[in-house]
């Protein structure tokens, strides 16, 4: 029976058929036996999460456009469709093809959050491939990895055959070309791995070996194969304006988290929040023009047929021509039935302008993300946004309506006391007060303060930094409860912290993690970034049955000595300029917004940064 | 003066797993990319006027499906059919287009009945007398099936008898197949599976719900 025969048994009996039926608008057809390079883009979650990634959208159609590559889509199954698949020994397949992704040339997974490495693991093993990369032999495909979490690797070293760093506009085709070449030459698996290095931001784990002192650190990570890099640097699309942006997107039959057309207007961030991870690996900032951004929003929703448009960057409202680039959208949006959304904007005059005309927002609430309740810890983290920012954008809020304010913070930052949690507290307060000084009514209006755990992440200025243990996040947790709940009109929403620990764990870990995650996969953990399907005993047990201890590397505060697993990566943002920042955070200082003053994070001697000093020009 | 027109489609292959809502979505993704400009409603959320005479459940495929929808531009039907057809994905197309009278009722409202074929793989082994069979499940006095009720959710037990217009059943190498008009729109409905499962209770035959397919062949109106 062919697959497509046997999943056609399954389609009746899964809960969502349409997940696992491909056929979209504007997906690629193509004769595989005419291609010497299948490449399969995976993303290890469900369709809907994973289609509603432009990234994807991106990838796909770049690997598309070249005559000798097929690009196909693999998601992770849902549980219900897996145990249908396992049960029938139906392999993992690709969308397009229906293909068993062990017949594909390269499995490539996209890591956007830690907590889905467990599905990569588990969508090998429904595909019928071993986990580690040792135990493949030349008739398994290239498993390789790229996104975020590949800026520390080391986690998934032992499993992933070789890493993608940095943008993947052109690296991706690079290394279809590479195996092009390879797959002619008929060598061996090696011999491609080998070939790869010469391409920029290529990682390949089994060429470097790491060591360790008795007490568990890493000593270092030595090169076995001397041709490999000493550090992996990043690659970076200089010219995001001139960069292949897909207009013909894949429609998805079913309903997605986003279903809308997106254009990215920049990439990377000039405002060097210390927490942030995205603000540090995708320096430097690179704009599309408005004019650019304009042609593709118009194209993609003629060839889509979307109602919604949407515009993605880190904070949308930095770019250079935000304005008159927002008021021409609209106006393209409102001559054609299309609903505007603009994430991640910043709440001035002009923002507030431009929600006053799309419709729809004062249901949904205004977002404020302050991060942190003082002056004084928002200056440990960057967070440039004052009390008095914050209690101006609300009176103007409150004085045009919304009803609705929504307060995100993190608990456990560094330096971190009771007394900013205090500051949180006040926050909600004081704006309970300007909400019934402006109305003069204290009901029918409501402030949501969530709180979420913070991760140290690598490659930031806080890497070196411990997580806090659950118990004090607990406590944390329960002293604002305690201290919100004796305010009127304030809910408050927090979380348990299992999920953030595990993330801390593998934000930072190393290369002994990759036992781990295989135990845990083994003993049934998957969809971890899933509340209902995280399954914390069983990590807990993977942890002591492979004798490693999670604490390590959650809680154990780090030395600038030391050499951290994530060394090997080089994102162009230099470690001397993490340890400054990182001396300003504990002595309580900013640093200025780049487009003020260039801080020398060390990236423009990578590649050309326009940002420094922009607003003096 | 509205323009109002219907088309008729069939909906087949792997397709028939999306919802009825789904494929409201993707039509309307559809006219858009044809540069159909559809009438919206007013209000506050204003939503185009475009609706299906009868929802097909997820599944089902069907060789005569109805979409009316009114639009902003008067245009001649084939260059509806056309430009829609020509942005079908595979397993839909647009069979003819329709202009619909001013003042008449939704095909919602005016849907009284469905023609459905289900097709039952059953053991090559099982031996059994077409006519006969269907003779005797036909002739009982009532057929009878527990139905939840949808305001209470109390069970209760109704008879289908009535609303099964006309059946036959034929038997075609390993499968079984009913062909079945029955009762549908707003005022009284019957969903073709509970003519398989008390069919298939009456007569014994064992059957896996997930390898019977049941395709819609017609809808009718009233005149
Ligand atoms: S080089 Fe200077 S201006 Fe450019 S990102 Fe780094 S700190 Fe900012």
């Amino acid at each position: 029976m062919t697959l497509s025969k046997q999943l056609d048994k399954l389609l009746m009996r899964a809960e969502k058929p349409g997940r696992y039926i491909g056929g979209e608008l504007h997906t690629e057809k193509k004769n595989p036996a005419a291609i010497s390079t299948r490449f399969g883009f995976a993303f290890p979650d469900t369709y809907e999460i994973g289609m509603s990634y432009l990234g994807l959208q991106i990838i796909y159609h770049i690997l598309n456009k070249m005559e000798s590559v097929y690009c196909e889509r693999v998601f992770a199954p849902a549980n219900d469709m897996e145990n249908l698949m396992r049960k029938e020994s139906l392999p993992l397949f690709t969308l397009e093809t229906k293909s068993p992704v062990k017949d594909l040339d390269i499995l490539g997974f996209t890591l956007q959050y830690e907590l889905s490495f467990s599905n990569i693991l588990n969508m090998l093993n429904l595909g019928g491939i071993p986990y580690r990369s040792a135990e493949r032999d030349a008739s398994f495909p290239f498993i390789a990895a790229g996104g975020p979490c590949a800026f520390n690797p080391e986690p998934l070293a032992d499993i992933i055959d070789f890493f993608m760093i940095g943008d993947g506009e052109d690296i991706l085709p690079q290394v279809c070309k590479a195996h092009d070449r390879w797959k002619e030459s008929g060598k061996d698996k090696d011999e491609f791995l080998k070939s790869l290095i010469e391409i920029n931001g290529i990682y390949v784990p089994k060429f470097y070996t790491p060591s360790y002192y008795e007490d568990g650190q890493l000593k270092a990570i030595k090169k076995n194969y001397d041709k490999a890099p000493d550090r992996i640097e990043k690659q970076i699309v200089e010219n995001l304006n001139q960069a292949e942006f897909p207009q013909k997107t894949i429609v998805p039959l079913i309903e997605t988290v986003h279903d809308r057309a997106v254009v990215e207007v920049f990439r990377g961030c000039t405002r060097g929040c210390r927490f942030c991870q995205a603000g540090m690996i995708y320096r430097p900032v690179r704009e599309r023009s408005k004019e650019t951004i304009k042609q593709i929003a118009a194209r993609q929703l003629e060839e889509t047929g979307h109602d919604e448009l949407s515009i993605l960057s880190l904070s949308t409202s930095d770019h250079s021509e935000i304005e008159p680039l927002v008021e021409e959208l609209m106006s393209v949006c409102k001559d054609n039935n299309v609903s505007l959304s603009l994430p991640s904007l910043r709440l001035d005059s002009f923002s507030f302008k431009v929600l006053q005309e799309i419709q729809g927002y004062k249901k949904s609430g205004l977002t404020f993300a302050p991060e942190a309740g003082t002056q004084r810890l928002r200056n440990v983290i960057n967070k440039t946004i004052t009390d008095a920012d914050i209690y101006h954008g609300i009176e103007k809020a409150i004085e045009l309506g919304w009803t609705n304010i929504k307060l995100y913070f993190m608990l456990g930052l560094p330096t971190e006391t009771f007394e900013d949690l205090d500051g949180i507290v006040e926050i909600a307060k004081n704006i309970t007060d300007i909400n019934y000084r402006i109305t003069g009514k204290r009901g029918r209006f409501n402030i949501t303060v969530s709180v979420s755990s913070f991760v140290p992440k690598a490659h930031t200025p806080f890497q070196w930094h411990p997580q806090d243990t659950a118990d004090v996040f607990l406590e944390k947790q329960l002293y604002l409860k305690d201290k919100l709940k004796k305010i009127k009109g304030v809910s408050y929403n927090y979380h348990g912290t299992d999920s953030s620990y595990l993330e801390a764990v593998f934000a930072r870990g190393d290369r002994r993690l990759s036992e781990v995650l295989i135990k845990a996969v083994t003993l049934g953990c998957k969809f971890d970034s899933w509340r209902e399907h995280l399954k914390y005993d069983l990590w807990m047990q993977a942890f002591r049955e492979t004798g490693i201890d999670p604490n390590f590397y959650a809680h154990r505060e780090r030395t600038y000595d030391m050499v951290l697993p994530w060394d090997i990566i080089d994102s162009g943002v230099t470690k001397e300029f993490l340890i400054s920042e990182n001396n300003k955070a504990i002595q309580e200082t900013q640093s200025p917004d780049c487009r003020l003053h260039c801080i020398g994070c060390g990236i423009n001697q990578k590649a050309e940064c326009t940002m420094g000093e922009r607003y003096e020009e | 003066m509205k323009n109002r027109y219907a088309v008729r489609f069939y909906k087949d292959g792997n397709i028939r797993y999306i919802s009825h809502l789904d494929l409201l979505r993707l039509f309307k993704r559809t006219f858009k990319r044809a540069g159909i400009r559809l009438q919206y409603s007013q209000g506050f959320n204003p939503h185009p006027k475009m609706s299906f005479a009868q929802p097909l459940s997820l599944g089902y495929s069907s060789s005569s499906e109805y979409l009316e929808f009114e639009t902003q531009n008067t245009y001649s039907t084939d260059v509806i059919a056309e430009k829609l057809n020509s942005l079908m994905p595979e397993g839909l197309g647009i069979l003819s287009c329709e202009e619909l009278p001013d003042k008449e009722k939704s095909l919602a409202a005016m849907t009284e009945a469905a023609d459905y074929e289900i097709t039952i793989p059953v053991d090559d082994s099982l031996e059994i007398e077409n006519t006969d069979l269907l003779r005797e499940y036909i002739s009982q006095d009532q057929i009878k099936v527990m139905k939840r009720q949808k305001k209470s959710g109390r069970k209760i037990e109704i008879n289908i008898k009535p609303l099964i217009y006309s059946i036959s059943v034929d038997r075609r190498g390993n499968c079984i197949m009913l062909e079945a008009k029955l009762a549908a729109g707003s005022v009284s409905n019957l969903s073709p599976e509970l003519v398989l499962t008390t069919f298939c209770e009456f007569t014994d035959i064992s059957y896996d719900r997930a390898t019977v397919a049941i395709k819609r062949k017609e809808i009718y109106f009233i005149k």
